[in-house]
């Protein structure tokens, strides 16, 4: 009984204190709902759209690496692969990349739809979809 | 600092006045009086003057000490003011990274540009890969395709490729033109010509070559005009989406479009309209598992009808039908496919009545450390007796067993062996083998 009463404390503990290094943040715009099941299909292109919302994920070459190997889970020559087939297919074209943690961070803030990733503890002006 | 001075000397006065109140005590028991009360006015005097020194050195000192602190002033001014213009320079700094990266953001958000996309191969063989008739180096395909974004949910793709003919010549085609509207990811609206969404290897690895493992497509799935027997582009509208289930995602495709018509042996899929209202209807659904045992493997089914004619006097009128279906299982390690088609047409101009024909494929492919190794057996059983087939410049039966690898020499670049054996089993029968080399490269 005790055990079901701290561990779920810990766990908050854990999600509430701050950013540990090879932290890594996925957001999305303060008008987007999505689901941590859905950040996948979101950023290989099998998801568009959030209800009525456009999606307008952007790749965060700062901690793409990271994202990949934690996330999506699969190599940059994959990544690569599956955007270009779903590019000539679907004409679907892949993220927009940004080049640092601020420059994710001022496009999922400004971009309705917008999704990125970063490796700081975002504020609270934009919406944490997890954290890995 | 004066007043820390000034209590200084009063307190070394008020010590000299204490020492000069009790000697007089001692002295008294000491000796006469007068001698005593010299004694002590000569002590006093020592002590006046030592407190004098004291007092003059403490003066020398506070002066010392004020001259320190004018001179330390205007230093103390300096550095101050030079902290606050590197604070100064700093904000604007700042600023003006926060202002740069915001315009970063703002301006790749901006979706109304064009992007462009290609691909291209050459190669070199005892056999063209598209006509068995010429041997030596050949230049295959350089295709561009071109995605523009124009909006939420309007999207497009255009699809440009400069191909070499089976008889040599340099031909350019629209491949792709089709404009679309995307209502939801479950469904989007393209009208246009589009690659005629049946089994799996027409939509998914069509143009090319580097997107696809093998170093060409199956003879019979090959491009109207390199020997295929399909119409494999149409002109027409199109309404396609994926449903998202818990474990994977129900695929579907139904068209409609311009009944095709064989034109000097090759069929064209009459990209301004037919002369006679014909069109040609199909559809396919499938399912792909995403995730747990089964990820990576898809089944589907498909089907199509059309009234093909062609350029014969009299003309033929073809009531074409096939039907069949197609199994994937794509993974990091594997990428298998299987297509299988039955035709049944009808002799829609003729007495020849129905007429059954098939056709298929099995590849196997590994996605080794050194290479994706590779076996292909494919096969085209097509009765001659069927117009549709006897009017095609290629519509001969044949089986082709081949082996082959790629080796992908970066991330943009690849290089493609294949061994195959082809039989071509009816019409004039003959058999070949071919050993062909690709380079192949996306941009």
């Amino acid at each position: 009984m005790r055990r079901h009463t701290i561990l779920p404390l810990l766990a908050l503990a854990g999600w509430t204190s701050g950013a540990n290094a090879g932290d890594l943040y996925v957001i999305c715009n303060v008008g987007v709902t999505l689901q941590p099941s859905e950040i996948k299909d979101t950023f290989i292109g099998e998801k568009g759209f959030v209800g009525t919302v456009k999606l307008a994920p952007a790749d965060n070459s700062a901690a793409q690496a990271a994202f990949l190997e934690k996330v999506l889970k699969v190599d940059a020559v994959k990544y690569a692969g599956i955007w270009t087939k779903k590019s000539f297919r679907d004409g679907v074209n892949p993220p927009p990349i940004k080049a640092s943690d601020a420059e994710a961070l001022a496009y999922v803030k400004q971009t309705p739809g917008g999704c990125g990733y970063v490796a700081t503890a975002p504020g609270a002006e934009v919406k944490l979809v997890a954290r890995f | 600092m004066f007043k820390q001075i000034g209590n200084t000397a009063r307190g070394l006065m008020l010590g000299a006045a204490l020492l000069g109140g009790g000697t007089p005590a001692v002295a008294r028991a000491a000796g006469s009086e007068a001698e005593q009360l010299a004694e002590l006015r000569q002590k006093l005097d020592q002590s006046l003057k030592k407190l004098d020194e004291s007092l003059k050195m403490i003066a020398a000192l506070a002066a010392r000490v004020q001259e320190l602190e004018a001179a330390r002033a205007p230093a103390a001014a300096t550095a101050t003011a030079a902290a606050s213009a590197e604070a100064q320079r700093i904000e604007t700094v700042e600023t003006k990274v926060a202002q740069i990266e915001t315009a970063n953001a703002s301006r790749v958000a901006d979706t109304t540009g064009l992007p462009i996309h290609g691909f291209a191969d050459v190669g070199v063989a005892n056999h063209n890969p598209w006509n068995a008739d010429l041997k030596g180096y050949n230049v295959g395909n350089l295709d561009f395709y071109l995605t523009p974004q124009l909006g939420e949910r309007t999207k497009a793709l255009f699809e440009l490729n400069f191909e070499t003919d089976t008889d040599g010549s340099i031909s350019f085609d629209l491949e792709r033109a089709q404009i679309g509207y995307t209502f939801s990811d479950e469904v989007t609206v393209w009208l246009g010509r589009f690659h005629t969404p049946f089994g799996y290897m027409n939509t998914a690895l069509h143009h090319g070559s580097w997107i696809a493992n093998a170093l060409r497509r199956p003879k019979f799935l090959n491009f109207e005009d390199h020997d295929g027997i399909l119409p494999v582009h149409t002109v027409g509208s199109w309404l396609t989406g994926a449903l998202r289930g818990d474990d994977g995602k129900l695929l579907y495709d139904v068209y409609v479009g311009n009944g095709q018509k064989i034109i000097g042996g090759v069929i064209d899929m009459r990209n301004a309209g037919n002369d006679h209202g014909q069109l040609i209807a199909g559809g396919r659904i499938g399912y792909e598992w995403i995730g747990g045992a089964a990820d990576g493997l898809a089944f589907g089914l498909h089907g199509l009808s059309s009234t093909i004619t062609d350029d014969q006097l009299p003309q033929h009128d073809t009531r074409l039908r096939v039907f069949g279906g197609y199994a994937v299982y794509d993974t990091d390690r594997w990428e298998n496919i299987s297509e299988v088609y039955f035709f049944d047409n009808q002799d829609l101009s003729g007495n020849t009545g129905s007429h059954r024909s098939e056709a298929g494929f099995l590849q196997l492919a590994y996605r080794a450390t050194f290479g994706v190794p590779y076996l292909r057996y494919e096969r085209a059983a097509l009765q001659q007796a069927d117009q549709y087939f006897a009017q095609q410049a290629f519509g001969a039966s044949y089986w082709r067993a081949a082996v082959g690898m790629r080796y992908d020499i970066d991330l943009k670049s690849a290089f493609k062996l294949e061994l195959a054996n082809t039989h071509i089993t009816d019409r004039a029968r003959h058999e070949y083998i071919e050993a062909l080399a690709q380079y192949a490269i996306r941009f």
